[in-house]
């Protein structure tokens, strides 16, 4: 027990003294996560809007095809994005395996089918009469799409913000596909198993708390949306 | 004459294949008020859809002013208007609720005046409820910011689908006011669907029944539901509750609807009414004495049991009887007059 307190006083330590490779992590995470959640939500709102606002012959299987997406597991999404970018996969000629960017196609993969389903049953869940009412009050076409978004925009908020936290917290993608390279690809979970391995629990501690400080956040906020 | 605002040609309307409005031709007139009655299940609502152009008719078609409309045309777009039943508000402030209208037809940015007028014309303080949330508010209150939503757009047509089904008695009046204000202030059309046949009754120029999608008159009818019961003879008989019972001719089926003409029936003092072969007598009690708009005419409301007959009163009986409400009646009427659907 002694040992994991002595990691959390040093964790504070590591964290306020600004340690060099515990903040490497933090920053190399937030840039493969952003970029994971820009494009993931660029391309899955309007996708989960259109899939769950309209009706069309195949909306059944898509959906199902989405939902099972879900459960992929990560270390697949890793495997298979590796076998790409790799010199001898199709991409290997952008360079992708063992950085960042990589990492952040990645992530995109993985986040893609939350924000899709999360977003479709958010739309799905709008009350049948507010089309109704658009209309009633003169919207065009546009308008009524753009106004049914704006109306469950708390639902897919709370996609994007679910999806965030799934890919913050994440190991297989990073791993396989970043590498693990210290001050260049190295993340918060893949820096926490790797130190872990050492022995090193005050390096662990340290970013396993700012992972809790992030996904506390992240469900502060989606707690507020859901009471919206 | 006029020219009609609305024309309806051999509208058919589906649901999941089934027919639920079936309409060969109907007109509706400029500046007029419509009114559609009939029970749950005739089609009013589906009806009022078709003529806000919220969605398209499975057949047949709705001119306006004499051209074709379809869903999201300029020329319906924020002239033609519907309010539904249940209150429905976006997730925003009241203010935001009604000033929708004036921002998606991309009128002036100056939104407060006609905004706070149509609050006012509903009977909402514009100071105490323009900045509330729409779940700040109370279904009567809701219902007369929605109203509100629509008024402000100075609708050329507005289609109002029970508006008083779901609010209290006093959101109740504001509303039927607001909505009658329309007309006289701008020259709205309005079309009214209500349960509520005395208010439709007393303010529509034209009341248009429906059952079963099918349009089956206009003006006071009496409508009387089954099932039946078979009496001696072949006699039928619907129970009227207090004892009372109102013979008819042998329905279709169990099921089936009678339809009386109130013209059909003949208004006597108890004491004159004599049994004739073919005529049936029911006694009742006038509950109330109106002015049938569309002829002119004075109408009784007869009280049977639980329910309520109307019956057309013929000027010089008016003269030759006593007629004044809580007065013992009789209703005479012949077997055949009964039309059944």
């Amino acid at each position: 027990m002694d040992f994991i307190l002595a990691g959390f006083i040093q964790a504070i330590h590591l964290l306020f003294g600004g340690d060099a490779q515990t903040w490497s992590a933090v920053a190399a995470t937030l840039k493969a996560s952003s970029g994971s959640m820009a494009a993931s939500l660029l391309i899955g709102v309007p996708a989960g809007f259109l899939l769950g606002y309209f009706d069309f012959p195949t909306k059944r299987q898509l959906r199902l095809l989405v939902d099972t997406a879900l459960a992929l597991p990560t270390v697949f999404i890793g495997l298979m994005v590796y076998a790409f970018i790799t010199n001898r996969g199709p991409l290997g000629q952008f360079d992708l395996l063992f950085t960042l960017r990589g990492i952040a196609i990645g992530q995109t993969i993985l986040a893609l089918p939350v924000v899709i389903a999360l977003s479709a049953t958010a739309v799905e869940s709008m009350d049948r009469h507010l089309r109704t009412l658009l209309i009633s009050l003169g919207a065009s076409r546009t308008q009524l799409l753009m106004s049914s978004l704006w109306e469950v925009r708390y639902g897919v908020l709370a996609a994007g913000l679910t999806a965030y936290g799934r890919v913050m917290t994440e190991v297989g993608i990073s791993m396989m596909v970043g590498g693990n390279i210290k001050w260049h690809t190295r993340t918060i979970t893949t820096a926490i198993a790797l130190e872990t391995g050492k022995g090193m629990f005050a390096t662990g501690i340290a970013l396993g708390v700012v992972l809790i400080v992030i996904a506390f956040s992240v469900n502060v906020c989606l707690s507020f949306l859901r009471r919206r | 004459m006029s020219r009609a605002l609305y024309k309806v040609e051999n509208l058919i309307h589906h649901y999941n294949r089934q027919p639920v409005v079936n309409i060969e031709d109907l007109t509706i007139k400029p500046a007029s008020i419509t009114g559609l009655a009939g029970p749950n299940g005739s089609g009013k609502s589906t009806l009022l859809k078709l003529m806000a152009f919220i969605m398209r008719p499975s057949k047949g078609r709705i001119l306006i002013n004499g051209h074709p409309a379809f869903p999201f045309d300029e020329t319906v777009r924020s002239q033609v208007t519907l309010l539904t039943q249940e209150p429905y508000l976006m997730r925003r402030t009241v203010f935001n609720n009604i000033a929708y209208g004036l921002k998606v037809r991309g009128d002036r940015k100056d939104w407060i005046e006609p905004v706070h007028e149509a609050l006012t014309m509903v009977g909402l303080d514009p100071d105490r409820f323009s900045n509330r949330y729409w779940n700040e508010l109370s279904g009567g209150e809701a219902q007369r910011v929605a109203l509100a939503a629509r008024l402000v757009l100075k609708p050329r047509v507005l289609l109002l689908d029970e508006p008083t089904a779901s609010v209290d008695a006093a959101s109740s009046e504001l509303i039927r006011t607001a909505s009658l204000s329309a007309r006289s202030e701008w020259g709205t059309t309005l079309v009214i669907a209500s349960h509520d046949r005395e208010w439709l009754y007393d303010v529509c120029d034209e009341v248009i029944h429906l059952f079963e999608g099918k349009v089956v008159g206009t003006g006071r009818s009496n409508m009387i539901f089954g099932p039946w019961v078979s009496g001696p003879g072949d006699r039928h008989y619907k129970d009227l509750g207090d004892g009372k019972r109102l013979p008819v001719s042998m329905p279709p089926h169990t099921e089936a609807t009678a339809f009386i003409d109130p013209g059909a029936i003949q208004l006597l003092a108890r004491d004159e009414a004599q049994a004739r072969s073919g005529r049936v007598l029911v006694n009742g009690t006038v509950t109330r004495l109106s002015l049938e708009k569309e002829r002119g005419q004075l109408l009784a409301d007869v009280r049977v049991g639980t329910h309520s007959l109307a019956v057309r009163v013929d000027e010089s009986h008016l003269a030759a009887m006593t007629l004044h409400r809580g007065w013992p009646v009789t209703l005479a009427y012949r077997l055949d007059s009964i039309q059944w659907r």
